[in-house]
């Protein structure tokens, strides 16, 4: 991160605090544009003084509103078909139905989860997918990366191993699930022809008396999928996925909740996703063997 | 309301085009993100409107949503908060003499909460926001609560504007050195 003058700190806070003009407004504006460190301090900002709007009284609005996003909404719709001729099928409204968890001691526990996830920095998207391509290559092509960047022993990332196939042929897929601090807690790899999947923990321990469990979210699917708790080794691997289409699979978003110990019970998920990602295409089908 | 995590799911879900999700979004949130906006912009009218191009934003910018950087109803009323801004911003201010029942609305403090149903979060602002003096604790709040530009506040305050510039700006750094941002 780097150092930001007071002027844009002031700004960066006024504007988060609401008290510019329409001038420095548009300024403020135009500046998280081109500067991704810029927009994040303000939206640091909007986060620490968000928290206020939990005073803020309900009010309803009237029912025309809702008719009034939705005829907007099915307009977008609409172009957006003339992209995506196939678009998903619509899930049934009862799918999404939440968990039911309605004792206190619950919601205390969830929502301090959620607190200690949103209080973390995680990498810009950007940095995640190069972050994840050097991991890619240095796992299946180590001779590619330039002599600067190619796997020392000490960047345990790059020297991840998938344990049973070294030289694949067919298309491997790669998610980094962050963790705290932005740094990768698990790495998941995918093998596209087998649908074998493997989690590599990367230094996350679940807490005593808790399991992590990875969940398996696409428009596809009505509500998140477990894929199975993530055991204590460093490696889990599992066919699991092998009864999903590859569609699902390549498009689906990867999460891992905290769960009570063994995972959850009811096969939905009781906590934010404390680390989430999607798949990348790493080694195409016809990558040679090396 | 739902808990956080339910409106994360559904946030994810509304990102690839579940409508049904996304009703269910609106009604876990559109209370409270109405009662956000009408706070700032004092007329139903124009609160409504600012609700409609919040929710259209939100389903066409699911996507974007970071859970690693902000909550979900955080980043929700952001986008509301952010547009009724600046809808007040471009209209010159709203004067407040010209709205007297406004004015009423605006001196009310909010809701109170009890200290429990307080979020770890927020009890740690509103620390850093006592430490302040209390004109400027006062100053800090109605300039978020009630969306009040610089101008409107040195009336309510009965001082220059560029005096208010400096309180604001004092009072910010204040609180960023306090919250350790």
């Amino acid at each position: 991160m780097m150092a930001f003058s007071e002027d844009d700190i002031a700004l960066a806070a006024e504007y988060a605090l609401g008290t510019l003009d329409a001038d420095e407004r548009a300024e403020a504006e135009a500046k998280m544009s081109i500067d991704k460190d810029f927009a994040a301090m303000v939206e640091a900002w909007q986060h620490k003084l968000g928290v206020l709007n939990q005073m803020v009284g309900s009010v309803e609005p009237r029912p025309e509103v809702w008719n009034k996003i939705k005829s907007a909404i099915s307009l977008s719709e609409a172009q957006a078909a003339l992209v995506l001729p196939e678009t998903p099928r619509p899930v049934a409204s009862e799918a999404l139905e939440p968990p039911a968890v309605a004792d206190t001691s619950n919601v205390v526990r969830l929502s301090a989860q959620a607190r200690r996830w949103r209080n973390v920095a995680t990498f810009a998207t950007a940095i995640a997918a190069a972050l994840i391509a050097v991991i890619a290559v240095g796992v299946y092509q180590p001779d590619l990366l330039p002599g600067a960047i190619r796997p020392k022993p000490r960047t345990q990332v790059v020297e991840v191993k998938t344990p049973s196939a070294p030289t694949p042929r067919s298309a491997q897929y790669v998610a980094v699930l962050q963790k705290e601090g932005g740094s990768p807690a698990f790495i998941l790899t995918v093998d596209a022809a087998t649908r074998n999947f493997t989690v590599r923990k990367v230094g996350a321990a679940a807490e005593p008396g808790k399991s992590f469990e990875l969940w398996l979210i696409s428009d596809k699917l009505p509500r998140p999928r477990s894929l199975g708790v993530i055991g204590n080794g460093d490696f889990t691997a599992r066919p699991v996925l092998a009864s999903y289409d590859s569609d699902v699979i390549n498009n689906a978003t990867y999460a891992v909740t905290v769960e009570q110990a063994g995972g959850s019970a009811d096969g939905v998920p009781h906590s934010a996703p404390v680390f989430t990602g999607k798949l990348i295409e790493t080694v195409p089908p016809a990558a040679p063997a090396r | 309301m739902l808990t956080p995590a339910e409106l994360v799911w559904l946030i994810a879900a509304v990102a690839k085009g579940d409508e049904a999700a996304f009703e269910r979004l609106y009604a876990a949130t559109r209370a409270k993100l109405f009662g956000v906006v009408l706070r700032i912009l004092r007329r139903q009218d124009l609160a409504e409107e600012v609700i409609q191009e919040t929710y259209v934003k939100i389903w066409n910018g699911a996507g974007q949503f970071n859970p690693g950087l902000s909550s979900p109803i955080t980043w929700m009323a952001s986008i509301a908060r952010n547009r009724a801004i600046d809808v007040v911003r471009k209209r010159g201010e709203l004067s407040i003499e010209e709205e007297p029942a406004a004015m009423e609305v605006a001196a009310d403090s909010p809701d109170p909460l009890a200290r429990r149903e307080m979020s770890e979060e927020l009890k740690r602002l509103l620390e850093c926001v006592g430490r302040l003096e209390p004109d400027r604790q006062k100053l800090v709040l109605l300039a978020y609560y009630n969306g009040w530009s610089r101008e409107q506040l040195a009336a309510k305050f009965e001082t220059p504007v560029n005096t208010v510039k400096t309180w604001l700006r004092r009072s910010m750094m204040d609180i960023r050195e306090c919250l350790g941002l």
